[in-house]
């Protein structure tokens, strides 16, 4: 049996004395005491102060709106379809891309954007970070507890929102329970989706917030970011289509990632059924899919689906916007750190 | 050279205490080479406004970082979460959440500063009884007057039971009774801890502390008790008032006991440095009368810190210039 020195022994007896005393900690223990410790005091504060409930019955019928409002169209009576309840199942394709586009598109970064923006730049600017900062707590510990604030908001947001609509096209259509639960997988897809966006855009929101000074600013760029999204790029990809793809800017496109990541779980859930009624509306707004015009003029529906551009793998765009939106965590808490803080 | 074990009597400890805003040519030095050996007690740290006292004061809290030098607070690193354990700390502005009331408030820091809420509530209670502040505890701090503004600053400062209290300019922005109330705060806190309170307004200082450390431009001018800065600085100069001045100006002047005589322009008094102070004292009332003359004041000139810190400040101007 092999010896050991002198010097091992005693590091051992340090090391062994250390854990006894709890210098040295288990992993959780130490991501409690370093991480998380009073970070959850951070979250109660903040949440009380981004959340209420006329925030919430503002922005939860402005996120139900157009999904509901596309519920009115009614495809399913011309459609000749034998039953209420496939009639419904047809809406619910119709559900597919005003959720995407609006609910979690437009209306729910913008939530987020506008939530999470004064949270560390306005503090700054006001003064009261100065007091925060003096008391015995780390910036990363601030940075984190407000960053899960907002992260805990858009869950109940997205949550309400998500469900409501599940629950509201049935009711319109054929307020039989089962049809609910048929949706529960598209449902699950869309919440899914929408910790994607709020992961992503939350971490963009407090990156910006702990960098640029005022609040109205980080505001104003996170508007910038999802008209980028969701409407210039769109007009580059329909208008100058060739050009698009000449100069490989679906690298940048974040709608295109978007609508890949968003098509990502529906797939994996096997949620909505491939529809042309859908996938052509994708194919404009995103560039998932190669737009068609041929329609089968006697189904009206190609259940066939339509072909990817596959410019990215869905995984693929998943992942990369995960580890841009962890970088953009990461950034965030580096630059709190290292801000000057004064009044 | 002081030796490193010896840092641990100092509550303050820097050394070589930088700080320079920005790079290059547009580099401002905001604090320069500060060496602060601050002991239990009350302690002042004067300048005029712009001379690096907030600078200071951030770089103590960690909110800023230090260019260059280290800082210390009872020998843990200024800016770690161990160096704010031991600090209470109140800025020149105090600038609260508007929407919380002084309980909240309170309780949030404290949780913040360590404390379990409950331990917190009870220890907010307490400072909200001792600042008269209890029956105002459920109103929100935006109904608060300037005065109970600042005490619940303090109370905030004082929650998590710190070690060293640090006060930015703490009087600014009250009235004479609210500065009254919060200098007499101040001195009964200091019982208790130490406190290194800044301040422009030098006959506050004069009232609270006992040791005093100026700062212009950045850098310490000067760092010692006020008594022996005002022995420092006094000057034997007296001051005579009589009912013609001028005559009797001509009288000391031929009196062997007197270095320097004049009559000042600003009091119109006659301003005179003995060289034999007795002398001047035995003599001067059979000089009155035998020259037929009223007095009606001698007395030795008063010099208060604000008349030492405008010389000590002039001087160093006039060095630079």
């Amino acid at each position: 049996m092999k010896k050991l020195s002198v010097k091992t022994i005693r590091d051992i007896r340090a090391r062994s004395s250390a854990f006894k005393e709890k210098k040295i900690l288990p992993v959780n223990a130490w991501l409690s005491e370093n991480i998380f410790k009073k970070t959850d005091i951070i979250i109660k504060k903040t949440y009380r102060d981004i959340s209420s409930l006329k925030k919430g019955l503002i922005v939860i019928p402005i996120m139900l709106v157009v999904p509901l409002l596309f519920q009115l169209i009614p495809p399913a009576i011309d459609f000749g379809l034998v039953s209420p309840h496939h009639a419904a199942t047809v809406n619910s394709f119709s559900l597919v891309f005003p959720v995407f586009f609006w609910t979690l598109g437009i209306v729910f970064t913008i939530v987020i954007g506008t939530s999470g923006a004064p949270l560390i730049a306005e503090e700054i600017k006001t003064g009261t970070m100065l007091i925060l900062i003096s008391k015995p707590i780390t910036r990363t510990r601030i940075f984190l507890g407000k960053y899960l604030a907002v992260f805990l908001l858009g869950m109940v947001l997205s949550f309400i929102a998500i469900f409501s609509i599940g629950w509201i096209t049935v009711l319109i259509n054929s307020g039989n329970i089962d049809h609910f639960i048929s949706l529960i997988p598209f449902l699950t897809a869309l919440y899914l989706y929408s910790l994607f966006i709020l992961f992503l855009f939350t971490s963009i929101t407090m990156a910006l917030s702990s960098i640029l000074k005022k609040s109205k600013t980080v505001s104003v760029v996170i508007i910038l970011i999802i008209i980028v999204s969701f409407v210039a790029f769109q007009f580059l990809r329909t208008i100058v289509g060739g050009f698009y793809e000449d100069l490989q800017l679906y690298h940048f496109d974040l709608g295109y990632h978007l609508g890949n990541v968003f098509i990502f779980f529906m797939e994996t859930f096997n949620a909505v059924p491939p529809s042309i009624s859908w996938q052509n509306l994708f194919a404009l707004l995103t560039g998932v899919y190669k737009f068609t015009n041929i329609i089968d003029p006697d189904q009206r529906i190609d259940l066939g689906g339509l072909e990817k551009t596959n410019y990215y793998l869905p995984i693929f765009s998943l992942l990369i916007w995960i580890i841009i939106a962890v970088l953009l965590l990461a950034l965030g808490i580096y630059k709190l750190k290292k801000r000057e803080i004064s009044i | 050279m002081i030796k490193k074990d010896s840092i641990h009597q100092y509550e303050i400890w820097t050394e070589n205490l930088t700080k320079v805003y920005g790079k290059g040519e547009e580099a401002l030095k905001a604090v320069s080479n500060i060496n602060l050996r601050i002991k239990p007690g009350i302690h002042g740290f004067l300048g005029p406004n712009g001379a690096g006292k907030t600078t200071t004061l951030n770089m103590l809290i960690g909110a800023i970082s230090i260019t260059e030098g280290k800082a210390k607070i009872r020998n843990e690193t200024a800016g770690t979460v161990a160096a704010k354990q031991l600090i209470g700390f109140i800025p020149q502005d105090p600038v609260f959440y508007d929407d919380m009331t002084g309980e909240e408030y309170l309780i949030y820091l404290g949780q913040l500063g360590g404390l379990q809420r409950i331990n917190a509530k009870r220890k907010a209670q307490e400072l909200l009884d001792s600042f008269n502040l209890f029956e105002a505890r459920n109103r929100n701090i935006e109904t608060y007057s300037g005065g109970e503004k600042q005490k619940i600053a303090i109370a905030a400062a004082l929650i998590h039971e710190p070690k060293v209290l640090l006060l930015d300019e703490p009087t600014a922005n009250l009235d004479p009774i609210g500065r009254a109330d919060v200098i007499r705060k101040i001195k009964e806190l200091s019982e208790n801890m130490s406190v290194f309170v800044s301040s422009h307004i030098l006959s506050e200082i004069e009232q609270m502390c006992e040791d005093v450390v100026m700062i212009n431009h950045g850098e310490i001018v000067i760092f010692d008790s006020i008594s022996n800065i005002k022995k420092r600085f006094i000057r034997n100069l007296h001051v005579l008032d009589t009912n013609m001045n001028a005559k009797f100006l001509e009288v000391l002047k031929m009196q062997n006991f007197v270095s320097k005589v004049r009559i000042d322009e600003l009091d119109g008094k006659i301003h005179i440095i003995p060289k034999d102070l007795k002398k001047l004292r035995e003599t001067l009332p059979h000089l009155l009368i035998e020259h037929n003359t009223t007095l009606f004041g001698f007395h030795l000139q008063e010099r208060s810190l604000q008349d030492i810190f405008m010389e000590i400040m002039s001087e160093k101007e006039s060095e630079k210039k």
